[in-house]
């Protein structure tokens, strides 16, 4: 380390200074403990993807709440945390709180969980038809994220455009080029998304649906760039999101709004205490935390806002903050969560192949057949080549299928190298996508002659 | 406290250059005032310490938003899958830059005892400076306590802050409370720290930085060696840069210790975070602390020159808000008071750009970003080359209106020991005494209107 290299003395420096020295007010207390990390008595260790506005407002809450333990974060995001927690020879965890589902169903088969207590299981473990919590207790909710449009409104207006209210309203042709889309597999959130269309739609008419919406849309690859920088910037007018980055950007003044489509979904984030947990009172008391009124409030500061799952939180919240438990009273809230995680990384693979790899030929080829059919020409087997799925709903279900994906995302991790068969499905999949884009391409030509 | 003459900065600009320089910024002052718009925005939200520059490019903001996600990004702990962000620690502060600079606005002290360091830090040194004047670590602990290891390495201690309070009482009976800080160090894992040297800084604002590094080192030196009333003086601070190898000017910092601002960024990746870098290539570990010494790597670098010149390139370009409601009455009246006063001695209302610099020919920073004696009363317990612990380089003010809000806490000076403007004001000494006087005698109402024009910065 650079400052702590031994460096010479100069002399006459050294003298001035001590001239100039002042003595700063400072009781050194020497107490000599020896603690070793994760073994400290009073503290809880903590792993969390949760980025580091939110993880420094829980950890001064909690230590607030909880002056007698040390809250030690380890972060981590959630495929280097499953490296972490299930392989042998690693420092022990206590907590994991992470909003990845996937995980945590995962910890639990691999039996690395305790049973939280009836206390910590007393909150709803459903919200709609999303299973929120487990159903034995081993992972609750801490929170849950909603998905639908940032919206700016100026945009809109300038372009004589309706607010959209559901995901089918995006597939008019008047909106090209003004949605902004995350891509699936680059941005976290976003394959949950995917997965909420299908089940509102259907399969058939779902993957209709993206294909059309991915026509009118941009990319937005990089997790550096937010949808909602893009919507309050007016580089586009509708970005499709999860909702706390845009309510957060609302509440610090960006001058945007955001739409819960008719069709909603949730994706909830959970806590759970790891059986290697050397500091089970203090795991406890930290889920406690998480889930008491005081840490559920926390989610409603204006640099986090996410969903609380306490429902008698939410009369304290500011005015206008969204209320899924109210929502989904009025059968808002109807996505199988369950139904979606088991398939979510296939519909994710399957995605990619049909409207990301070859993005700008699709984009192209809708844009084509909105046209001809303003000119008024019959496009309908063109459209059905675009948006027909690559497999069934059942393949899709094919537990070998999910595993094949699930496999291949456990090992390959973040960067890594993908000789595996999932690879040989996806290599397919780009070919028969190749083909019916070329397809496409001569029936526009047979109709522009 | 004066400097002694042999350490002044001395420069090759004659004096009549200097005079030249110095009409060369009243003139820019003058004549060019307006144009500065282009690296402000006018944002009154919590974002407003976090635009880029409303001129820049779209090939630009690419740049500018990867920078962002690496500022905003938690590093992990080696190895892991994510090797482009591995490395944090061994021995650390925090987890990400933001950590201390949320929403790029200022850090915040402890309220109490019980409260860790979250967006503060130490500075440690022992007696004496190093070959270049730079201060001499801890031999152990480093320059700076960590209160946070990786698993497997004891985190340094603890430190808990208390508060001293006094009153202050104006001559029309206003009284108002001021706080200094009193350090102790808890569960210290390496061994006692007697006759350390300690200085606690909150994270500066991170806005409008590549501005201040855009001013020429010549106008810093006309500045230094300009007569100045009310007996300020005022020097540059001459540093060693470790990416150059050699000495040079400062202008970053509390006591304007680092020369550019990707120097900052590696100091403070290397001190705050553990990332070790080109230019700081050693993990943050002392001889004897043999767990830090053993703990695994994020690569060698930790930090890759590109992802530098990202973060680097993020906060040159984030502009600064635009200052509000200027026009009015209450606001034009304390601008007066405030160069009546005296305040504008150092917080310089404008500097000049270089004239080959496209977007604007002047800043107004409210700082001269020279060092200068601040009394006893603002001492810390660190010298760092020209600065003693009772200088400091005199703050921008620019954006100053906004922090409470964006901050959601009101504090101020490199403690955070000032909890609104007026403490903030009534701890300058030193040098600021005259200034500091005159605002202590003002009546009430030109001390709120000087307060009104601050707060529309």
């Amino acid at each position: 380390m650079a400052g702590k290299t031994a460096r010479k003395i100069n002399p006459q420096r050294a003298a001035a200074f001590a001239r100039r020295r002042l003595l700063f007010s400072l009781a050194v207390l020497c107490a000599l403990t020896t603690p070793s990390w994760a073994q400290q008595d009073n503290s809880v260790v903590v792993m969390t993807s949760y980025p580091d506005n939110v993880v420094s407002r829980f950890e001064a809450a909690f230590e607030e709440a909880n002056p007698d333990i040390d809250m030690q974060v380890l972060w981590r995001a959630s495929g280097d945390a499953m490296n972490w927690l299930t392989q042998d020879g690693h420092a022990p965890v206590d907590v994991y709180w992470t909003p990845s589902p996937r995980s945590f169903t995962r910890l639990k088969a691999e039996g690395k969980l305790e049973q939280l207590s009836p206390d910590q299981r007393a909150l709803p473990a459903t919200l709609g038809a999303t299973q929120i919590s487990d159903p034995e207790g081993y992972f609750v909710a801490s929170e849950v994220a909603g998905y639908g449009f940032a919206i700016n409104r100026a945009s809109l207006t300038e372009k004589n455009l309706a607010l959209p209210t559901d995901w089918s309203d995006l597939v008019k042709a008047e909106y090209a080029g003004m949605i902004g889309l995350p891509v699936p597999s680059a941005v976290g959130y976003a394959p949950v998304m995917v997965d909420i269309v299908l089940q509102a739609y259907g399969w058939d008419e779902g993957w209709r649906v993206w294909s059309e919406i991915v026509g009118n849309a941009q990319l937005i690859r990089q997790g550096s760039t937010l949808v909602s920088d893009e919507v309050a910037t007016q580089r586009i007018a509708i970005g499709l999101s999860i909702d706390f980055f845009v309510a957060s950007g609302i509440a610090n003044g960006a001058a945007i709004e955001f739409v819960y489509p008719e069709h909603g979904g949730l994706n909830p984030a959970h806590v759970a205490i790891l059986s290697e947990g050397t500091n089970r009172d203090e795991a406890n008391t930290f889920v406690d935390f998480i889930l008491s009124a005081r840490g559920q409030s926390l989610l409603g500061h204006p640099d986090i806002r996410k969903l609380p799952v306490r429902p008698d939180v939410y009369s304290s919240l500011p005015a206008g903050f969204h209320n899924p438990f109210a929502s989904a009273a009025k059968g808002g809230y109807d996505y199988d969560n369950d139904l979606g995680q088991k398939r979510i990384l296939v519909l994710t693979a399957v995605f990619e192949q049909m409207l990301i790899t070859s993005n700008p030929e699709h984009v192209r080829l809708w844009q084509a057949i909105h046209t001809a059919e303003h000119n008024g020409a019959d496009m309908s087997e063109a459209r059905i080549l675009l948006s027909q799925p690559l497999i069934s709903a059942q393949r899709a279900a094919d537990p070998a299928l999910q595993k094949l994906f699930a496999t291949r995302a456990d090992e390959m991790g973040i960067g890594g190298r993908d000789n595996s068969q999932a690879a040989v499905y996806e290599q397919n999949w780009k070919n028969e996508i190749e083909a019916r884009h070329a397809a496409v391409a001569r029936l526009l030509e047979a109709h522009s002659k | 406290m004066t400097l002694p003459e042999h350490r002044r900065y001395r420069s090759a600009v004659s004096p009549p250059k200097i005079r030249t320089l110095l009409f060369v910024l009243v003139w820019s002052v003058a004549c060019h005032a307006g144009a500065q718009e282009s690296r402000t925005v006018d944002d009154r939200t919590r974002d407003a310490y976090s635009q880029p520059f409303p001129t820049m490019a779209t090939a630009d903001r690419e740049q500018f938003l990867l920078g962002r996600g690496i500022f905003q990004r938690s590093w992990v702990v080696a190895p892991a899958l994510d090797t482009a962000f591995d490395g944090l620690g061994p021995l650390h502060s925090r987890l990400a830059c933001q950590s201390c600079h949320q929403r790029n606005g200022r850090g915040l002290a402890p309220a109490n005892s019980r409260q860790r360091l979250q967006t503060m830090l130490v500075r440690l040194s022992v007696t004496g400076q190093g070959s270049h004047g730079e201060p001499l670590p801890h031999p152990v602990y480093g320059d700076q306590l960590h209160e946070e290891g990786v698993p497997g390495v004891m985190p340094e201690g603890r430190v808990s802050v208390e508060w001293q309070e006094h009153d202050y009482t104006f001559a029309d009976g206003e009284t108002v409370s001021l706080r200094r800080p009193q350090l102790s160090f808890n569960n210290l894992a390496y061994g006692n720290l007697t006759g350390v040297e300690a200085s606690p800084r909150v994270g500066p604002p991170a806005y409008g930085m590549g501005l201040l590094q855009t001013v020429a080192d010549s106008v810093l030196i006309a500045l230094a060696n300009d007569k100045k009333s009310d007996g300020v003086g005022g020097v540059v601070n001459e540093v060693y840069d470790p990416l150059q190898g050699k000495m040079t000017i400062g202008r970053f910092g509390y006591k304007a210790s680092v020369h550019s601002l990707r120097g900052q960024v590696t100091k403070a990746m290397s001190g705050d975070l553990g990332i070790s870098s080109l230019h700081y290539p050693q993990q943050n570990c002392s001889a004897s602390q043999q767990d830090c010494l053993a703990a695994a790597t994020g690569g060698e670098p930790e930090i890759t020159e590109e992802q530098l010149d990202a973060v680097a390139f993020y906060l040159a370009n984030i502009a600064v808000p635009a200052p509000r409601d200027t026009n009015t009455l209450p606001v034009q009246t304390g601008r007066k008071i405030f160069r009546d006063s005296g305040c504008a001695i150092c917080h310089r209302e404008q500097l000049p750009l270089p004239v080959d610099y496209p977007h604007a020919q002047t800043i107004a920073p409210y700082t001269d970003l020279l060092i200068h004696d601040m009394g006893q009363g603002l001492a810390d317990g660190g010298s760092e080359y020209l600065a003693s612990p009772q200088h400091w380089r005199t703050a921008p003010l620019w954006g100053l209106g906004l922090s409470s809000a964006i901050t959601e806490s009101e504090q101020y000076l490199h403690d955070g020991r000032a909890r609104n403007l007026t403490e903030a004001i009534l701890w300058h000494g030193g040098e600021a005494q005259i200034a500091r006087d005159r605002f202590a005698e003002l009546p009430p109402s030109e001390r709120e209107a000087l307060l009104t024009f601050l707060r529309s910065l």
